[in-house]
């Protein structure tokens, strides 16, 4: 039985730190416009990052991801498959009207109707049944235990009356979170100012907009020309090292929550066999990839697991790369260049795999063709497939139509967000078709078990089996950036999400 | 003593020299490339021209001259399978729509309206897309896009060629239409079919690349002018080389076909097509 | 005149109607889904499928297309999938910034491209004629997004002269707030506005200067300008009154025509520049399969283009008493 009862002095605090004299606004870069601003449907980073200025969720993740009260004053578990949540007194949303038990069942039982259709609604699926207990209480029940839970109850609260009065929250929400949407020029702008109704008050910056700039080298260059005070990932590597040695700008670089990974097609026959992965794997130079496609902005990643985790364990070990040992394995495996054309051959058929990966993302591209090169020097004719966006999700990988995929996760705020629907028997994402009864078991206790230590060693040992097995092979840890102008007008706290609270005074460390 | 007509004309000369300078480079392609195209060196990325590299290396390290030179490769071949497809499809609805005129005419010119209507980057991207990338895929999208070009130009001759009294006289002697159409008129509606291809060749690379700009061309490590010009982008503000070389190799074909193209029309005939030349779609 | 114009407009109907079709066709076996491209890579396989069937996607194509166009009739352009908003709306939000655009460079074009023409064909032979045609050479021969990129890295980028992206307040407000004593909203609207319209202005001010050359030194040839000048007119008249109007009807044309290609060029240049207009929303609908704002955009782009060619044909007739409208 855990009480959490937390103090917000220290917000309070941070927040009472000088009066704002003069109207303080920023400017942020962003890379997408939003596609809907209904907290409980946004699917794209602008989105997340507006949504979680415009509304409030039960909780705030801070920049160390630990989950701290936002609306709630405090909450309980009185049994692992129960959280009481205890709102705070006086909530009121941007338009005035009260926040209540109410809207917090509303918001989640929407979320998780089916036909709702709401993107994140798999990480939310543990949950029975949310009810109110009275107007300041409500009791989420869960199917089982689910740790990760909390990390995703920063959900924004929706209110219910309006949205089923038929305001349309996709394009005007309303929320109770520290900033309220001004205007939004699509494909342009999207401009919020300070909403005075937020529990904590209103925030330093009284108004923030984000304008939209798809093209990352274009971004730092409105940024570099001083349109815009802050710019974040994703940008490109090489603008990156050139702002970070730029003195008229500040910077907050650390290690972001995304992966860049090789996802292996455990059902295509050629790569069923965990050697063969092994030996593929060998052939990633990931040392070159991080430091020269992009240009140490990464890490060289060991296993499935963050370093910024808790979970995380340096003894876990992939394969490194190894030209030489790579041929060596494949000969082993029966491949050799028996008629000597360079290229590896068995039972008279040459060695012959597609890398994939989608146009949109250049450094992806360079990977992919950096691959094709080394796996050529080892004596695999590599072929390259490279298509838009929709084109290599929906049609080739998620349809186990590939052979070797570079891909990534974001948003990884729990190891269990990276590997539960993905390398489970069955998993929704598990598109490489891998299958492994010990690792199901240890993934389902990381998720079920609340207790963080036998959490972790679960992941731990899950780690080391997919280090072998391979179904995954993690290239890149990616790291998260943010700069701005040195004349900022407030103190910056950035967190590798992305979101902006951090940046309108409203983030302690 | 003086030279042949052709020589005289310097439009003509100068673009024929960089045509021929380029096809050559593009056939001899393995002789003149000194590295191989996919030959990286990690330790030697963005060098700028020496000996050993005439015009430096690439964000691989790849030897860039050897690069452009199979890229030319890609390019003229996508060029003149697109350009030819398109001429032919064009003309032979250009002439028959042209030559039957009536119900016809009205069909297949509501077919072209259809096609000319489509912004064609459009058409181009949405069909790469369906077919995927590859030479002959992208060769397909641009004629696509450019075949109602010459219908329309062809159209207009075969509307004044069948008029002509040779052509009423064949008529008359009971030739077949198929005979007049390609015995006839065809032969008479050549120059300005000829002129449009050359011209139209210069057009298809800068499409080219721009569909491998926007992500759809042929996928790397094909060494396409579009996709070193699109790396370059990317590299511009501290590595401008790249882009400068790989937009000046765009450029120069493209300028030596357009020259040449010009030549063409003042040479085959001064009047008749001074008005069409605008009329090239680039985009 | 007004039996020509319905007439013309009447000819729009089945090539709007045909080029539904095509797209309809094109997107129908184009890969990728938006559901799926919606929802995310974490989304699982049943929650697309059922988003599939809510968005109508899994009916018959002969189904959607009956839909599409019992809509259409009823003035519904449908809703985007990913923007929730009417198609309409959103067209028509961007559409002011493609305009733009589009006439900046139209007018940038005109102007250089008639002042090189006529500069180069009243010397011609000369130095200047050969610097300008080399010029208007270059012009069409550089790919757009190279020269947009070029100028974007010299007087944004090095220079700091203009912004580099992006823009500024819409022009038709920006000179209202002129009018109305804030002159800067308007230099922020035009600085915003150059370095993109240049770009895109350059191909068809090369064109429309070589044109105008040509059609220049045809008139210049012509026996009533001999008359003219015989009968002692002095030469700027003559040039004026004689030459130019008449060497401008195949420029006209041109103009025109090029007017609808501006906007298919303008797709690159908007996303090099990130210029909100229609030319971005393009790549964005086609790299979602929004497929009912591509639809849109499509039928957009057909009735400017269908326009723009009523509009010049119009136009001819008016400037060449000649020329019939039949």
């Amino acid at each position: 039985m855990k009480k959490l009862l937390l103090s917000t002095t220290a917000l309070i605090l941070a927040m009472a730190i000088g009066p704002a004299l003069a109207q303080e606004e920023i400017v942020v870069g962003t890379d997408v416009d939003a596609g809907t601003l209904d907290a409980r449907l946004t699917r794209d980073t602008t989105a997340y990052r507006v949504a979680d200025l415009v509304y409030s969720g039960l909780v705030h993740i801070t920049p160390k991801l630990e989950a701290v009260p936002d609306l709630v004053e405090s909450w309980e578990t009185p049994d692992p498959q129960t959280f009481v949540f205890k709102l705070r007194e006086g909530l009121k949303f941007s338009d005035g009207t009260p926040l209540t038990a109410d809207d917090v069942v509303y918001t989640y039982t929407t979320l998780l109707d089916p036909d709702f259709n709401a993107p994140m609604r798999t990480l939310y699926t543990p949950i029975k049944s949310v009810e109110k207990v009275d107007d300041l209480t409500v009791k989420f029940n869960l199917d089982t235990p689910y740790a990760p839970l909390l990390s995703y109850l920063d959900l924004g609260i929706v209110p219910q009356e309006l949205a089923e009065g038929g305001q349309d929250l996709a394009t005007q929400p309303v929320g109770a979170g520290p900033m309220k949407l001004a205007s939004w020029n699509r494909g342009a702008e999207i401009v919020l100012e300070a909403n005075p109704n937020y529990w904590a008050g209103a925030p330093k910056i009284e108004k923030v907009t984000l304008k939209i700039i798809p093209d990352n080298s274009a971004r730092a260059q409105a940024f570099e020309a001083g349109d815009l005070d802050v710019i974040q990932s994703p940008l490109s590597p090489q603008d990156i090292s050139r702002l970070a040695a730029d003195d008229r700008f500040g910077n907050a670089i650390m290690p972001g929550l995304g992966v860049t990974y090789i996802n292996f097609n455990t059902k295509d026959p050629l790569l069923a066999d965990p050697k063969m992965r092994q030996a593929f794997a060998m052939l990633v130079d990931q040392q070159t990839i991080v430091g020269d496609i992009y240009q140490g902005v990464d890490e060289v990643a060991t296993s499935v697991l963050l370093p910024s985790s808790w979970a995380y364990s340096p003894e876990i070990k992939q394969p490194t790369f190894n030209l030489e040992g790579a041929v060596a394995l494949f000969n082993e495996l029966g491949w050799t260049d028996s008629n000597g054309d360079g290229i590896l051959d068995k039972d008279g058929k040459n060695l012959t795999v597609t890398l994939a990966t989608h146009s949109e993302d250049p450094n992806r591209v360079q990977t992919v063709e950096f691959l094709q090169a080394m796996f050529s020097q080892a004596g695999v004719d590599a072929k390259t497939q490279i298509t838009d966006w929709p084109s290599f999700s929906t049609n080739y990988v998620q349809k186990s139509q590939h052979q070797i995929a570079l891909l990534g996760w974001l948003n990884l705020v729990d190891p269990d967000r990276l590997l539960f629907s993905q390398l489970t028997t069955g998993g929704s994402t598990n598109w490489g078709g891998y299958s492994n009864p010990k690792v199901d078991e240890l993934l389902e206790k990381g998720r079920s078990s609340l207790d963080q230590k036998e959490r972790a060693a679960a992941y731990q040992e899950a780690a080391k089996i997919l280090a072998e097995e391979l179904p995954y092979f993690i290239v890149s840890y990616q790291g998260y950036q943010l700069f701005y102008d040195k004349d900022f007008p407030s103190e910056v706290n950035a967190t590798p999400r992305g979101y902006l609270r951090g940046l309108i005074g409203m983030e302690t460390q | 003593m003086r030279l042949p007509k052709p020589l005289r004309n310097p439009s003509f000369v100068i673009g024929a020299a960089i045509t021929l300078f380029i096809v050559g480079c593009a056939v001899l392609a393995p002789y003149v490339a000194p590295y191989g195209v996919e030959q990286m060196d990690m330790r030697n990325r963005f060098a700028g021209p020496s000996l050993e590299h005439l015009l430096g290396t690439d964000n691989f390290g790849r030897d860039l001259w050897s690069r452009m030179v199979f890229g030319a490769r890609i390019s003229l071949i996508i060029a003149v399978v697109s350009v030819g497809g398109a001429a032919l499809i064009g003309t032979v609805v250009g002439l028959v729509s042209g030559y039957f005129g009536g119900w016809v005419d009205l069909v297949l010119g509501r077919i072209t309206d259809i096609f000319l209507g489509f912004p064609a980057i459009i058409l181009a991207l949405a069909i790469v897309a369906v077919l995927g990338p590859g030479i002959m895929n992208v060769s397909l999208a641009l004629i696509v896009v450019f075949w109602t070009e010459y219908a329309r130009v062809v159209r207009g001759a075969a509307l004044v060629l069948r008029e002509q009294n040779y052509v009423q006289a064949a008529r008359a002697l009971g030739a077949s239409p198929l005979r007049i159409i390609f015995r006839e008129i065809l032969p008479n509606a050549l120059g300005p079919i000829i002129v449009l291809a050359s011209l139209g060749l210069g057009t298809a690379i800068i499409s080219e690349s721009a569909l491998s700009f926007l992500g759809f061309g042929l996928p790397p490590p094909a060494p396409t002018w579009g996709w070193t010009l699109s790396y370059g982008t990317r590299f511009m503000r501290d590595e401008p080389w790249l882009a400068i070389v790989s937009g000046a190799a765009i450029m120069i074909t493209v300028l030596g076909f357009n020259l040449l193209g010009d030549g063409l029309r003042d040479l085959l005939d001064p009047r008749q097509l001074s008005r069409g030349g605008g009329e090239r779609r680039n985009d | 005149m007004i039996a020509y114009i319905i007439r013309r407009l009447l000819l729009f109907i089945p090539m709007a109607v045909g080029m539904v079709v095509v797209t309809f066709g094109l997107l129908l076996i184009i890969p990728g889904d938006p559901a799926s491209v919606l929802l995310g890579q974490e989304a699982s396989p049943e929650a697309i499928e059922r988003l599939r069937d809510s968005l109508g996607l899994n009916d018959p194509w002969y189904v959607r297309l009956w839909d599409y166009f019992a809509n259409l009739l009823s003035g519904d352009f449908g809703t985007s999938i990913f923007q929730n908003q009417p198609v309409a709306t959103i067209i028509l939000g961007r559409l002011g910034a493609t305009l733009e655009l589009a006439v900046a460079a139209l007018v940038i074009a005109t102007v250089l491209g008639l002042a090189m023409g006529v500069i180069s064909a009243m010397r011609q032979g000369s130095i200047v004629d050969t610097v300008t045609m080399i010029f208007a050479q270059l012009g069409v021969s550089m790919p757009v997004y190279w020269l947009g990129l070029l100028l974007m890295l010299a007087f944004a980028v090095q220079l700091g002269w203009l912004p580099a992206i992006g823009r500024g307040p819409p022009l038709p407000e920006a000179f209202w707030a002129a009018l109305t004593g804030k002159p800067q909203v308007l230099m922020d609207s035009l600085s915003h506005l150059l370095l993109p319209a240049l770009a895109l202005s350059a191909m068809p001010a090369a064109i429309i200067s070589r044109l105008t050359r040509t059609s220049m030194l045809e008139m210049l040839r012509e026996d009533f300008v001999r008359t003219a000048y015989a009968k002692g007119l002095r030469r700027p008249r003559v040039i004026i009154r004689h030459v130019l109007r008449n060497a401008l009807l195949p420029v006209l044309s041109v103009i025109g025509l090029r007017f609808g290609m501006l906007l298919g060029g303008a797709v690159l240049t908007e996303s090099i520049f990130a210029w909100p207009g229609l030319g971005q929303l393009t790549i964005t609908a086609i790299s979602q399969r929004d497929l009912p704002l591509i639809q849109g955009i499509v039928l957009t782009f057909a009735l400017i283009f269908a326009l723009v060619n009523l509009i010049v044909d119009l136009l001819y007739a008016a400037v060449d008493p000649r020329v019939r409208l039949g």
